[in-house]
C-alpha cells in the first residue's frame, strides 16, 4: 500500500516539474510583466506531492512496513523511533528522496520569496532548477527507488549500522543537505541570469539570502559530522582529512568564496563573471562530492553507503550539468572593466578568495591525487592529515591576518594609527601566547605562530565588538561574530592539538596504572541488557595526581543484534577547560582490555565556535530579513 | 595469536618505564600509520590486531635509536607506500606537492593583473 502511494507522488511530482518547464517556457514569450498563477500553483502541488512522499517513506519506517526494501534493509521493530525516523534518511535511497526534497522547497521558496520583477530571470531560474529536479528524480525512479517492494514480506528487518544511531548523525545529513543542494537554487539562477541578461546588483540581491541559508546549514551540518566522529567513532579525533569529509569541506571553500564576492558584487557592481562561476561551482562540486562517495571510489569510514552501479548515472548527469553551465557561461558571459585599487575591501575580498581557492585545490588534490596515481601507475598512496597540515597549516597565518585587518581597511583613514593599534595588539597576541606556553609546555614554531595569528584575529574581533556597540551603523555584527568564531576555532584546534595528553595500555579489573600525572584504577565490569543491544560496561576511576581530581569513567562495549555487531562506546566527560576521554576494547581470549586514555584542553570550544561561525551567517539573514 | 598478545602484555607492561616525551612520539608516529586492515584508520586509533603488531614494531624500533624516517622507510619497504599517511616526495608524487602552490602563484597573478589593469586606466 505504502509501496504504490509513495510511487504514485513520486511520479506526480516528476510530471509535474515536466509540466513547469513546459509551463515556463511558454510562459517567456507572453510579454507581461507578472508570472502567471497557473505556474504558482503548479509549484505548490509539486512541492506538496514531493514532501508527501517523504512523509510516506517515514511513515513506512515508523510502522515498520517490511513490504518495502528499504525498509526492511535499514530498519528493524525494535530499534528505538527516533532512529526509525532518521532511517528514512539512513540509506542512499532516502537520502535521495530527501536531497529531491531539498531542490523543490529551494525552488518553491525562492519563487515565493524573490520579490523581482524581472520576469525571464524568475522563469529561467525555475526551469533549470526544474531541470535539476528531473534529473534526480529520474535516476531515483530508475536506479535507487526508496519504495522498491519485496516478497514475500519478511518478518523482520536487518537493521541500521549501531555506529549510525546517534543523534549527531541523524540530524547532520539533513543539514549538509540543506548546504549542499541548497546550493542548487543559485546554480540555476546563475544561468538564469546570464540568459535573462539580470546581472550585477540585482542578481547579488536576490541569491545573497540563498548563500547565506545553505552556507550557514553547511558549516552546521560539517560541525555536526565531527561532533558524531568524536563520540561515536571512539579514536577521539573529530577529523581526520578522510576523503568523504573532504567532500563536505570542499564545496564549504567555495561558498565561503561566494559568500564574501557576492558582497563586491553587491556593493560595487563588479567581479560578476567571477561570482557567476563561484555559483555555478559550489552546485558542481557538491554533486562530485556525492559522486565520489556513493560510487565507493573513496576508501572512507563512510563506505556504508555505496555501490559502484550508482556512480555511472551520476557521472553522466554531473557531466552534463558541467557542459550545460560551461555552454551558458562562454556563450552569454560579456567582458567586464575592472576598478580595484590595492588597498580597497575589493581586493583584500579577492584576497579571501584566494586563500579558499587554494585551500580548496590542496584538499582537492589530496582528495583526487590517489585516485589517479592508482590508475595510471597502479601505486595505491596515502594522503592523510600530515599532508594537509604540511600543505595547508602555514598559510592559514596569514589568512588569520588578512581576517583580521582586512574588514576595516575602508573605514580607517588614520593610516598611522591603524598600524600603530595592529601593533599593540600583535605583542597582545604575542605575550598572551608566551602565556599558553607557560602554562602547557612547549610547541613547534608553526604553532606558535599560528597561534599568535588566531589571537590576533580573535583581539581584533572583540575590538569590533565595542566598537559595534558604541556606533551601530559603521559595523557588521555578523561579520564580527563569524570572524571571531574563526579565531576561535583555529586557537582551540591548535592548543587541544597540541597539548591532547593520550596513552594506550592493556588491563585487566582490578589493576592500575600511572603515567604523564594521571592514575587509572580498572574497579568493575558488568553487563546489562538495552532494547536493541547488550552492553559491557567498564568502572574506571582516574585520579588526577597533580590536582587530586577524581572522575568515575563508564566505556562501554555494545552488542548488537541487528545487524550483529560491535561497537565502543567512549566515556566523555566534558568541562569548560578539557575533556576526559576513555574507550575500552576487548582482546579476544584474554582478561585483558585495551583502554585508551586522552585528555583533550578545550575540546568543547571547538565545537561552540563553530557554532558561531554558524551563527553570524543566520544574524545577516535576519538582518536582511527585518530591512 | 596467543603469543602475539602475549607479547603485548608484556611489552606494555615492560615500557612502563617511558617518559611522557616518549609517549608523545610514539603516538605522533602512529598516527602517520595507516591500519591496512580496517577502513580509513590509523593505528593510533585502530584496536586490530594488526596496528597493536605494528604499533609494537614502532616502540622496538625507537628502542634501537631508530629516527621517525627510518621507521617510515622500513615500514614501506615491508607493506609498501600505502601504509604512511604522508606521502612520501618522489618522482610520482611531485605534482601532489607542489600543485596546491602552482595555484596559489596563479591566483596571485591574477589579482596581480586585476590591480594592474587600474593603475595603466588611470594613466589613461
Amino acid at each position: 500500500m505504502l509501496s504504490n502511494t509513495g510511487i504514485t507522488l513520486v511520479i506526480l511530482t516528476t510530471l509535474l516539474s515536466a509540466l513547469i518547464i513546459y509551463k515556463s517556457f511558454t510562459e517567456l514569450h507572453i510579454e507581461n510583466n507578472f508570472i502567471n498563477k497557473k505556474i504558482f500553483n503548479l509549484v505548490t502541488f509539486q512541492t506538496t506531492f514531493s514532501i508527501l512522499s517523504f512523509f510516506v517513506l517515514i511513515a513506512g519506517f515508523v510502522i515498520s512496513d517490511f513490504s518495502l526494501i528499504n525498509v526492511y534493509e535499514n530498519s528493524h521493530t525494535k530499534k528505538p523511533f527516533f532512529y526509525k525516523v532518521s532511517g528514512a534518511w539512513g540509506s542512499h535511497e532516502g537520502s535521495l528522496l530527501l536531497w529531491i526534497n531539498i531542490l523543490v522547497i529551494f525552488s518553491f521558496l525562492f519563487l515565493v520569496f524573490t520579490k523581482h520583477n524581472n520576469k525571464s530571470y524568475l522563469l529561467y531560474t525555475l526551469i533549470f532548477q526544474n531541470f535539476l529536479i528531473l534529473g534526480f528524480l529520474i535516476f531515483l525512479l530508475i536506479n535507487s527507488n526508496p519504495f522498491s517492494k519485496i516478497y514475500p514480506i519478511p518478518i523482520e528487518g536487518l537493521g541500521l549500522n549501531p555506529i549510525l544511531q546517534d543523534p549527531a548523525l541523524a540530524i547532520h545529513p539533513p543539514l549538509l543537505y540543506i548546504g549542499f543542494v541548497g546550493s542548487s537554487i543559485y546554480f540555476s539562477a546563475g544561468i538564469a541570469s546570464l540568459i535573462s541578461n539580470c546581472r550585477d546588483k540585482f542578481f547579488a540581491k536576490s541569491i545573497k539570502p540563498w548563500v547565506l541559508i545553505s552556507w550557514s546549514f553547511q558549516t552546521l551540518g560539517i560541525t555536526a559530522g565531527s561532533i558524531w566522529a568524536y563520540y561515536e567513532l571512539g579514536w577521539g579525533g573529530f577529523w581526520f582529512w578522510d576523503p568523504v569529509e573532504n567532500a563536505s569541506l570542499m564545496p564549504w571553500f567555495v561558498i565561503t568564496a561566494l559568500m564574501h564576492s557576492v558582497i563586491v558584487l553587491e556593493k560595487r557592481n563588479s567581479i560578476y563573471s567571477w561570482v557567476i562561476i563561484l555559483c555555478l561551482l559550489t552546485f558542481t562540486i557538491s554533486v562530485t562530492g556525492t559522486f565520489l562517495v556513493r560510487s565507493g571510489i573513496l576508501n572512507s569510514v563512510h563506505t556504508f553507503a555505496n555501490d559502484p552501479s550508482r556512480g555511472l548515472y551520476i557521472l553522466i548527469f554531473l557531466s552534463l550539468m558541467i557542459f550545460l553551465a560551461l555552454a551558458a557561461f562562454f556563450r552569454y558571459s560579456k567582458k567586464e572593466e575592472y576598478n580595484f585599487l590595492l588597498k580597497s575591501k575589493e581586493t583584500l575580498i579577492l584576497a579571501n578568495n584566494w586563500f579558499m581557492f587554494f585551500f580548496l585545490t590542496s584538499v582537492m588534490i589530496g582528495t583526487l591525487y590517489p585516485i589517479i596515481l592508482e590508475v595510471l601507475n597502479d601505486t595505491k598512496i596515502s594522503v592523510g592529515p600530515p599532508f594537509y597540515s604540511a600543505v595547508i597549516f602555514p598559510f592559514v597565518i596569514p589568512f588569520l591576518i588578512f581576517m583580521a585587518i582586512g574588514p576595516k581597511i575602508n573605514w580607517i583613514k588614520n593610516k598611522y594609527s591603524r598600524i600603530l593599534s595592529n601593533f599593540y595588539i600583535l605583542i597582545a597576541s604575542i605575550f598572551l601566547n608566551l602565556l599558553v606556553y607557560f602554562i602547557f609546555g612547549k610547541y613547534s614554531i608553526i604553532s606558535n605562530l599560528i597561534i599568535i595569528s588566531s589571537i590576533f584575529l580573535i583581539i581584533h574581533s572583540i575590538k569590533d565588538f565595542f566598537i559595534f556597540f558604541k556606533k551601530k551603523n559603521e559595523s557588521d555584527i555578523s561579520r564580527i561574530v563569524s570572524h571571531l568564531g574563526f579565531g576561535m576555532l583555529i586557537l582551540f584546534i591548535g592548543i587541544s592539538h597540541n597539548f591532547t595528553v593520550e596513552n594506550d595500555f592493556n588491563l585487566k579489573v582490578g589493576e592500575e596504572k600511572k603515567f604523564s600525572g594521571y592514575q587509572i584504577n580498572f574497579n568493575s565490569v558488568r553487563m546489562e541488557n538495552e532494547k536493541n543491544y547488550k552492553k559491557i560496561i567498564g568502572e574506571f576511576k582516574l585520579v588526577n595526581l597533580k590536582s587530586n581530581l577524581e572522575e568515575i569513567l563508564y566505556p562501554e562495549i555494545r552488542i548488537y543484534d541487528q545487524p550483529e555487531t560491535l561497537t565502543y562506546e567512549a566515556s566523555i566527560k566534558t568541562k569548560l577547560s578539557a575533556d576526559t576521554y576513555l574507550t575500552m576494547s576487548n582482546i579476544s581470549r584474554s582478561d585483558y582490555y585495551n583502554i585508551k586514555f586522552q585528555n583533550k584542553p578545550f575540546m568543547i570550544w571547538i565545537w561552540i565556535s563553530a557554532i558561531l561561525i554558524a551563527s553570524g551567517g543566520f544574524i545577516r539573514l535576519i538582518k536582511i530579513k527585518m530591512q | 595469536m596467543k603469543k602475539i598478545i602475549f607479547i603485548i602484555i608484556f611489552s606494555l607492561n615492560f615500557f612502563n618505564l617511558n617518559s611522557d616525551e616518549k609517549t608523545k612520539l610514539h603516538f605522533e608516529i602512529y598516527k602517520n600509520i595507516r591500519c591496512l586492515v580496517c577502513q580509513g584508520q590509523s593505528i593510533a586509533d585502530s584496536n586490530s590486531e594488526f596496528a597493536q603488531t605494528v604499533k609494537l614494531v614502532v616502540k622496538d624500533k625507537i628502542n634501537e635509536g631508530k629516527s621517525e624516517k627510518e621507521i617510515y622507510e622500513f615500514l614501506i619497504s615491508k607493506y609498501g607506500e600505502w601504509i604512511v599517511y604522508k606521502p612520501q616526495f618522489n618522482k610520482n608524487n611531485f605534482l601532489l606537492w607542489f600543485f596546491p602552490y602552482l595555484a596559489l602563484i596563479f591566483g596571485a597573478i591574477i589579482i596581480y593583473a586585476l590591480i594592474k589593469k587600474k593603475e595603466n586606466n588611470k594613466v589613461n
